[in-house]
């Protein structure tokens, strides 16, 4: 803890800028315009906000995968080899089995092949799909696909989680299967962020939510602050930011 | 490095897995079985034209494998979006670069491979002329085309897959043929045109340096001191390309 009380940060963005260039004469689109947030470290935290509020991109200038325009991210003393992602509606090998998906991620991130084999049979048995893990995935169907993105985010027992959308594409025991998971992750102490469009979830699984709007973080608090702020509870009250800035 | 193994084991996996390559080496070792009709047509010189058209047909099937998987190497992971589970760990361009050049390299080795060890027992069976020659000829042809692979490769990261394709074929056409730009400076009295010819000479690579199709069929004996020379001028050229690769691949963002 420190001195108001908060865990240290997990993950922190100060003043996050992103611009790219679009169409043929390269017109600059603004995708971040300024994003300040704070991840705290065991908290499972929420990113919301409609579609094009940035929130992909801000996952995107976290992990590297883009760089900032300007201001800076943190992700303290983690590194990559600390960081587990799933990316928004993932597309992984064809012609590789789950099991061999789940030792390909293993490998890159350097664990042994007796760690390995440990992580990635316990894993498949943790994401329901150990009956799956000799079939190519592109036999696999939509929600397997989720469910194999998110034990590859977790081979390497991450500090900190990213998971952009991860209950797309499932059927509702497939979502009680990943809520359990972030439940299990959240008992463990691991950061998660969770990007997603459906408050039902974030109701239950996140302590803290942040909702972007137009690359901007509009109001950033705990779960029962943003339900007791509106008489619409947490619905009532994201559409209220959200309606705000539109 | 463990991460360069890892991302070569998956290319590898991919690549040989891939049902279109099957169809291309059934389609080659087809071709070699044609040689030995071609072959009756000049009975004295069976194993001659055996080798000969085995040989070519090693060598453009070998190239189409390479520069058509080399082309779509890279695209297939940014328009797959694989590239997010890839650089999400801790991989660098270069590693994945390396990786997956190597990957692909370990593929072509073995279809280049089994179509000159299958033309060897062909020739063996049929003309009663083991020539170890062959192997090494296929070893040969193997070198020259993995260096257009390097090529395909570095086009292939700003450049479609097709077109990447296309101008990896387009430098081993130059590539046989580039010895000839060093005749111009014997034409031209030109400085400038000289030293031109010399820079375009270095630029692209000299394939035909190493190819000992000639010396196998009989048209003269391979020189292997400036062999070995020209080898190491390719494999410097394809370091040159998979830095370069990795240079443009540091600059993407995803």
């Amino acid at each position: 803890m420190n001195e108001s009380g908060r865990r240290p940060a997990a993950l922190s963005a100060v003043d996050l800028h992103k611009q790219v260039r679009v169409g043929f004469r390269g017109r600059k689109l603004e995708i971040l315009r300024g994003v300040d947030m704070s991840v705290d470290r065991g908290e499972v935290y929420g990113l919301l906000g409609p579609n094009g509020a940035g929130k992909t991109t801000t996952i995107k200038v976290v992990l590297g995968l883009m760089r900032p325009s300007s201001g800076s991210v943190s992700t303290g003393d983690l590194g990559r080899e600390r960081i587990g992602y799933l990316p928004e509606n993932p597309y992984f090998y064809d012609y590789l089995s789950g099991r061999e998906f789940l030792h390909l991620a293993g490998r890159l991130f350097g664990l042994g092949r007796g760690q390995r084999r440990e992580r990635v049979e316990r894993l498949l048995v943790d994401v329901g799909l150990s009956d799956a893990a000799d079939r190519h995935l592109r036999k696999y169907s939509k929600g397997m696909l989720q469910r194999i993105g998110i034990a590859q985010a977790l081979i390497n027992e991450p500090e900190l989680v990213l998971l952009d959308e991860p209950m797309t594409g499932l059927d509702p025991v497939g979502r009680v299967e990943v809520k359990r998971i972030i439940d299990g992750l959240r008992e463990q102490g691991t950061t998660v962020v969770l990007n997603t469009h459906i408050l039902a979830d974030v109701g239950e699984l996140c302590s803290r939510i942040g909702i972007m709007c137009r690359g901007r973080l509009r109001w950033q608090g705990t779960v029962a602050e943003a339900a007791g702020a509106s008489p619409g509870g947490l619905e009532g009250f994201f559409m209220e930011v959200v309606g705000r800035e539109e | 490095m463990k991460s360069s193994f890892a991302i070569a084991l998956n290319t590898f996996k991919e690549t040989i897995r891939d049902r279109v390559l099957s169809v291309i080496v059934v389609f080659a070792l087809a071709m070699i079985v044609a040689s030995l009709w071609l072959a009756t047509i000049s009975l004295e010189q069976q194993a001659r034209m055996m080798k000969d058209f085995g040989l070519t047909a090693v060598t453009l099937f070998g190239l189409v494998v390479a520069v058509f998987a080399a082309g779509n190497l890279v695209r297939k992971e940014l328009e797959k979006r694989t590239v997010f589970f890839i650089f999400s760990k801790p991989v660098g361009p270069a590693q994945f670069i390396v990786g997956k050049f190597f990957g692909l390299a370990l593929t072509v080795f073995l279809v280049v491979l089994g179509m000159g060890v299958f033309l060897f027992v062909v020739t063996w069976l049929v003309a009663g002329d083991a020539a170890g020659s062959v192997l090494l000829a296929t070893l040969l042809i193997y070198f020259q085309v993995v260096v257009v692979m390097a090529v395909t490769v570095f086009f292939s990261t700003f450049a479609s897959a097709i077109l990447s394709s296309v101008l990896g074929v387009c430098v081993f056409i130059a590539g046989q043929l580039s010895h000839n730009v060093l005749s111009l400076t014997r034409l031209g009295e030109g400085e400038v045109l000289k030293a031109l010819s010399w820079v375009v000479f270095i630029a692209i690579p000299n394939l035909a340096a190493v190819d000992a199709k000639p010396s196998v069929v009989g048209e003269g004996s391979i020189a292997w001191g400036q062999t070995a020379l020209w080898l190491g001028y390719l494999i410097a050229y394809m370091i040159v390309a998979l830095l370069a690769a990795s240079w443009v691949f540091r600059r993407k963002e995803f």
